[in-house]
């Protein structure tokens, strides 16, 4: 009985998840009256648009990493190794960018950094880029931090530091040769969250008017009927690409470092 | 002029002092062994030889160069850990060759070198191991092998042994012993198992609460207890309560029985006591019950009540002499040299 009830939960559930993506699969399949075609992804894929902005949104995601693990594996590492009292602070300012919505992070930036400030940098597109990347590092700021203290759980931060500071390293050889491979693993799940987050980010994007594929999308769904059903699709199976390259990556590093 | 001068140095932590006046000169290629309870400052010392702690007072002298400045990774020093702290993402010989590259040693030198290390502790083959695939006993070789790559001009074992099995820990303990002898490296050895100090160093220093309650050999530790703390923590005690009857010429009574201990003594009371091996049964001496009887092999070890005290004996086998049974009435004696007398 007890069986009968678990898979009872597990075909709703199923099909709670399933039944949009299926529709929206079918849907996008229909742009030619009366069969399936791939007509609608042929136009989206051919559209310059989409690959303008999806390059940007890529290039920006991959930045966004590269900032995220610059702040976050340092900030973590000396957290652990010399202020582990201040670690539930830490992981509470961390945690701030998903209670604060991005539409309010991105008012404030543009108040901040408006063209009459101090530091006018929404007057230039490169300087309006660099706003939106820090936004995005910020969103990504949980998920990495989160990430990266994890694995940096699974060592002993102070005996390896000091292991490698008698043996004359310095603090940049200590956290780019031995911190940093060690929590690969983890950097890299951080860093895979945050590139499906800013894949699709919209908000930020729009407000300060850059060419995203967040806002892309919201245009193309506002336009047009079948190809949002494709780029919808296309979107998801970016994520879920990415959500399994995430899963092989830490899994390959993880077998390299420990058996478990 | 001695080659490690720690030049009264003293440590707080907040209001906390660890560490009180602490003097020490140890000599080229001498192994030297912290030996006391956890908490007594020992580790804390060592920190501040490797770098990891700054004095609040005092000096770090190595080889005439005042260090107590100086960061880690510029004091060339060595230094094993309890928890080996291997690299886990770096093969051993990587991990042996790290403070060669660190120290910018060209790649063939570098090879040629981690392989004489790795001969060394007797592990040539593992090279391209990763330590989560080595025991214990080897992972803390290797970091050994680390740790005197690059040369250091000191070793500091931070209780190296305390994390692995009995049978390992003996051996392991000899071979550090011949490495080090074989290298001529001055060693500071840091652990809080007596056997173990006792067997490996040249010298002692046991620390109590912040200080360096003696400083010797083991022998000297070990017969000559220069505190009543020395006295208690480094081998076995049985102690009494002796009434002086002559201070003089050092007669005292314990129990109805008289000790003659040919020395000096403070009049009153004072507390006598005996290692183990220094008691015997004898026709003359402090009463005492048998309460239990342990054959240990090379050693029988029996049991005692005397003066209202547990008193342990230990006693060379014997081959043919028979064991007092428990119950059994005796008389116990000990050479006069075999009694220390304590202050507290």
């Amino acid at each position: 009985m007890r069986r009968v009830w678990s898979w009872a939960a597990l075909i709703v559930g199923g099909l709670y998840f399933l039944l949009p993506l299926i529709g929206t699969i079918e849907f996008s399949l229909r742009m030619r009256r009366g069969e399936y075609s791939l007509d609608a992804y042929r136009s989206v894929l051919s559209d310059p648009n989409f690959r303008a902005t999806f390059s940007y949104s890529v290039a920006m995601a991959l930045l966004t990493i590269v900032l995220g693990v610059l702040i976050v594996v340092p900030t973590a590492y000396w957290v652990r190794l010399r202020l582990p009292r201040l670690r539930p602070v830490i992981e509470f300012i961390t945690l701030l960018p998903l209670v604060i919505p991005a539409i309010v992070v991105v008012f404030g930036y543009i108040r901040l950094y408006n063209t009459s400030s101090v530091l006018p940098l929404t007057g230039t597109a490169s300087g309006t880029n660099l706003l939106l990347l820090c936004g995005y590092a910020t969103l990504a700021l949980p998920y990495m931090y989160r990430a990266v203290d994890t694995g940096l759980s699974t060592l002993d931060v102070r005996s390896l530091t000091e292991a490698a500071q008698s043996l004359g390293a310095g603090w940049v050889r200590i956290i780019g040769r031995l911190i940093l491979p060690n929590v690969l693993g983890a950097v890299m799940s951080g860093a895979f969250l945050s590139f499906a987050i800013v894949i699709g980010e919209f908000t930020m994007a729009a407000l300060l008017n850059r060419p995203a594929f967040g806002p892309y999308m919201q245009l193309l769904g506002a336009n047009r009927a079948y190809e949002p059903a494709a780029l919808a699709v296309i979107a998801f199976a970016v994520t879920w690409g990415c959500m399994g390259l995430m899963q092989l990556i830490s899994r390959l590093f993880g077998t390299r470092i420990r058996p478990t | 002029m001695s080659f490690l001068t720690l030049d009264h140095l003293q440590k707080s932590f907040g209001a906390t002092r660890v560490v009180h006046d602490f003097d020490l000169a140890i000599e080229k290629g001498e192994f030297v062994s912290f030996l006391g309870p956890s908490g007594c400052g020992k580790t804390t010392v060592l920190r501040m030889v490797a770098g990891f702690e700054t004095p609040t007072a005092g000096r770090v002298v190595i080889d005439g160069q005042d260090v107590t400045r100086a960061r880690p990774n510029q004091r060339q020093i060595g230094m094993v850990f309890q928890s080996y702290a291997l690299f886990p993402n770096l093969t051993v010989a990587e991990n042996v060759g790290f403070g060669l590259r660190v120290a910018g040693v060209p790649r063939a030198d570098r090879a040629g070198r981690v392989a004489e290390m790795l001969d060394l502790i007797g592990l040539p083959d593992l090279g391209g191991r990763y330590p989560w695939q080595l025991s214990g006993g080897q992972q803390q070789r290797v970091a050994l092998a680390r740790a005197l790559a690059p040369r250091p001009r000191v070793l500091l074992l931070d209780e190296p042994l305390s994390a692995l099995d009995a049978k390992i820990r003996v051996s392991l303990r000899n071979q550090i012993r011949e490495i080090q002898q074989q290298l001529g490296i001055t060693t500071i050895f840091v652990t809080h198992d007596q056997e173990e100090a006792l067997s490996i160093s040249d010298r002692i220093v046991v620390m109590h609460k912040g200080i360096a309650d003696q400083t010797g050999t083991p022998a000297q530790i070990y017969n000559q207890p220069a505190t009543d703390f020395v006295a208690g923590f480094v081998g076995t005690l049985n102690r009494f309560e002796a009434e002086v009857l002559d201070a003089a010429r050092g007669l005292v009574r314990v129990e109805g029985a008289e000790i003659a201990l040919d020395r000096p003594l403070p009049a009153g009371r004072i507390t006598l006591a005996a290692r183990p091996e220094s008691l015997r049964i004898a026709p003359d001496g402090i009463p005492a019950e048998i309460t239990g009887v342990e054959f240990l092999g090379s050693v029988q070890r029996l049991r005692a009540r005397a003066a209202g005290r547990e008193v342990v004996l230990d006693r060379f086998n014997e081959p043919g002499a028979e064991l007092p049974s428990p119950g059994a009435q005796v008389r116990l004696a000990a050479p006069g040299a075999g009694w220390l007398v304590l202050t507290g």
